[in-house]
């Protein structure tokens, strides 16, 4: 790639994010002001506004959320009399006992590992893009690719929760409730996916056109 | 990147975007991360906050606890979670770990009991049922309020009474331990009013110790004057009016219990007794009826004679009544002297005689004893019971016996009371009554009558008429031999025709009644002539009762 590349970026081009009408607005020298889409009225802008910084805030408190989800019970089984607490992690360890490896795997990959690989993974990138890296965009761009995709599924979790609250509610033979951690895992998710709309992945290449 | 080739000229027109307001220098979307700090921080502060004090129990078997799921309750409410199991560094004992919540930091004391509360079935109750399906958790007791203490020993039985039951312990002694068991009911009018808390053998062996409890508002019947006894099992009597069956109630019979009551006295002849009174447990209700006499009067008899069948615990009598009862037998052998004495020492109850009137001589109720030795009191040993042989120690005035005093600083102890021998000199003594008695019989006024008894005979029989009577007599006599020899030989020729005439006609009556005889021959013949005119008699009877119209119109023409 040339560094002498033809962008609308350097045409003082901007696509409407809404109605994706290109319109002209030369960027300033300090970039404090923002121009309006001539069509529809939106925002106008070339890059996510404060993309690095929003998305670093949203990792933070996903990040802060993670350690609650994964300490606290997940859910509370009442079971003929017998409570039972279980946190995300020691309803994996106790489905391995059991022998459920499947289970058990669906649930580490879906509750521990993904939302741990996304926050990582955008850490990474917003690392990588601070430090104005050169490293392997496509590469990046295609982590970046899979943490967008991989973003909806991490819901998996909190879904089981809510089915079986509502599903095993026999009296006094059995209920389960949801714990704290699944408010708090619910966070994460919900972070993570902001995390990763809120990071413009335009980023990963200015640097390479420069 | 097709587009890279095109060159400014040929781009196309395209609207000039207007200017929007400034943006605002700071971000909003650090609030979020703010947010999360702040709840993480407020969840850190909570757990810090809750985090109670942790301690170590030590139970001797881990049965039924698990770490980080076994609950400690305190009244079912949940204060902490066992953490950790582990066997302790001697591996006599499991060590649990338990985290309490901040709450329970002022439950805990050096006081505080801790057990496993686990389902338990004694004989009296079930216990814990709902620990079948929970599982087994700690529970406690906080006890009174005392010195804070982190490191506890576990109980291995769940304590029977807990603190701010409201009642009263009370303490029962006894030589043995009857029915007494942990857990036993305790009955008040047959109503169950507590339980046995614990029981020992006091430190020397002597006695059971044990620890009741009496709940409110029950405890208040337990008086100064309260009488406790064994009511465990049944208690069958039998006597002239019946066979009488007494049992406190099912619960006693299979496990045991204790009863208490006042016997005399009403219920407020005394005052309630505090906590951890001690009284005596009876072995049964008729024992604790019994009265106890508190002052005792011991004495040793010394007896030369055999003492076989006399036991420990034989009674003492005054004329029937117990009065005592033996408290010890020993044997003492003199070797200067060769001779064996056999102390035994008797406890006497002097309360169960009533004295009546004063003493002569100005004596008062601490010479009574020296007064009534000095006026033959003393004690020997008498049979109880002839088949059994035993023995009972009877005292008794003996007038005659020989002078003697109690001896009162003796080397026994006890003052040495005097005693009189059971055989030898009763026999004795019961000789020298009938002796006594001979002695008073009128020897020579019963002569002197026996003599004229026998003049008066001799008179008669050397009197005239005496010997007429016997002439005549005599006459009387020759008389009837006379008529006798008359009479053999007129009556009896005349009495042997007739019996001979009386055999041949018997002879003859025998002739005829033979088989062969032509009276028998004719007599059957009749018979058989009888019988046949019974059956054609009987063939008319048939007919007429067929046809009935045959007397009138003779015998139809027959089908």
């Amino acid at each position: 790639m040339s560094t002498q590349v033809f962008t609308a970026r350097r045409m003082g081009w901007v696509s409407c994010s809404v109605c994706h009408l290109l319109s002209s607005a030369a960027p300033h020298e300090d970039r404090v002001e923002v121009f309006r889409c001539p069509r529809c009225g939106a925002r106008l802008y070339s890059r996510k506004p404060d993309s690095v910084a929003r998305t670093w805030a949203l990792v933070l408190a996903a990040c802060i959320f993670y350690i609650p989800a994964n300490v606290l019970p997940m859910t509370t089984v009442v079971a003929l009399g017998k409570v039972q607490s279980d946190t995300i992690m020691s309803g994996v360890i106790y489905f391995i006992q059991s022998g459920s490896w499947p289970i058990a795997l669906i649930i580490f990959v879906a509750s521990v590992f993904v939302p741990l690989l996304k926050l990582l993974i955008l850490a990474f990138l917003l690392i990588s893009v601070q430090r104005r890296s050169r490293l392997r965009p496509i590469d990046r761009t295609r982590l970046y690719l899979l943490t967008e995709a991989v973003g909806r599924w991490s819901m998996l979790d909190v879904f089981v929760v809510t089915i079986l609250v509502a599903m095993v509610n026999l009296g006094a033979l059995a209920t389960i409730q949801a714990g704290p951690a699944a408010l708090y895992f619910a966070a994460v998710v919900v972070l993570t996916m902001f995390a990763a709309m809120s990071f413009d992945p335009r980023l990963i290449w200015d640097v390479l056109e420069e | 990147m097709s587009d890279s080739n095109l060159s400014q000229g040929d781009l196309p027109k395209v609207p000039v975007a207007p200017l929007k307001e400034k943006p605002s220098r700071f971000s909003l979307v650090w609030l979020v991360p703010l947010v999360a700090a702040l709840i993480g921080g407020w969840l850190v502060v909570k757990a810090l906050r809750e985090k109670g004090p942790r301690i170590t129990i030590t139970f001797r078997s881990a049965e039924g606890l698990e770490a980080g799921k076994t609950k400690v309750k305190y009244k079912d409410v949940e204060i902490g979670t066992v953490s950790t199991v582990e066997l302790g560094e001697d591996l006599q004992r499991v060590v649990v770990k338990a985290d309490l919540v901040k709450a329970a930091e002022r439950l805990i004391s050096e006081n505080t009991r801790f057990w496993v509360a686990r389902a338990r079935v004694s004989a009296t109750a079930v216990y814990g049922l709902g620990t079948v399906f929970s599982g087994a958790y700690i529970d406690m007791d906080p006890g009174k309020p005392g010195k804070p203490m982190r490191h506890f020993t576990g109980l291995e039985e769940p304590p029977i009474v807990t603190t701010g039951l409201p009642g009263r312990h009370f303490v029962l002694e006894s030589p043995r331990r009857e029915s007494l068991e942990v857990g036993a009911p305790v009955y008040y009018r047959q109503i169950r009013v507590g339980e046995v808390v614990s029981y020992r053998l006091q430190e020397d062996g002597q006695k059971i110790v044990a620890k009741i409890f009496v709940h409110a508002p029950y405890d208040k019947f337990v008086r100064q004057n309260t009488r406790f006894w064994d009511a465990g099992g049944i208690d069958l009597k039998m006597d002239a009016s019946g066979v009488h069956l007494y049992t406190e109630s099912l619960v006693s019979v299979l496990v045991g219990g204790i009863a208490f009551d006042t016997f005399d006295g009403g219920l407020n002849a005394e005052e309630p007794a505090p906590e951890d009174t001690v009284f005596l447990l009876f072995p049964s209700l008729e024992k604790a009826k019994e009265k106890v006499y508190s002052t005792k009067n011991y004495f040793v008899l010394l007896f030369d004679e055999s003492v076989r069948g006399l036991s420990v615990g034989a009674p003492v009598e005054f004329r029937g009544i117990q009065i005592g009862q033996v408290i010890d037998i020993k044997t003492e052998f003199d070797l200067t002297t060769n001779k064996v004495k056999i102390p035994v020492i008797i406890a006497t109850e002097p309360e169960r005689i009533t004295f009546v009137g004063a003493l002569p001589g100005g004596r008062t109720r601490k010479d009574l004893i020296d007064y009534l030795v000095s006026q033959g009191m003393r004690a020997q040993l008498r049979s109880g019971n002839f088949i059994t042989g035993q023995l009972y120690v009877a005292l008794d005035i003996f007038p005659k016996a020989a002078p003697a005093q109690i001896v009162h600083n003796g080397r026994y102890g006890y003052p040495e009371f005097p005693t009189v021998g059971s055989t030898f000199e009763e026999v004795g003594s019961k000789l020298s009554n009938i002796l006594d008695k001979l002695d008073k019989i009128p020897l020579e006024e019963i002569g002197t009558d026996l003599r004229d008894t026998v003049k008066g005979a001799k008179r008669i029989t050397t009197s005239p008429e005496l010997l007429r009577t016997l002439k005549s007599l005599e006459e009387a006599v020759n008389e009837m031999r006379g008529l006798l020899a008359q009479w053999r030989t007129q009556t009896s020729p005349e009495l042997n025709t007739a019996l001979v005439q009386a055999q041949s006609s018997l002879a003859a009556m025998e002739s005829a009644l033979r088989a062969d005889s032509p009276l028998q021959s004719r007599l059957s013949a009749a018979v058989e002539e009888f019988a046949a005119a019974a059956r054609a008699l009987k063939v008319l009877a048939d007919s007429l009762e067929r046809h009935p119209e045959s007397v009138l119109f003779g015998k139809g023409q027959g089908q």
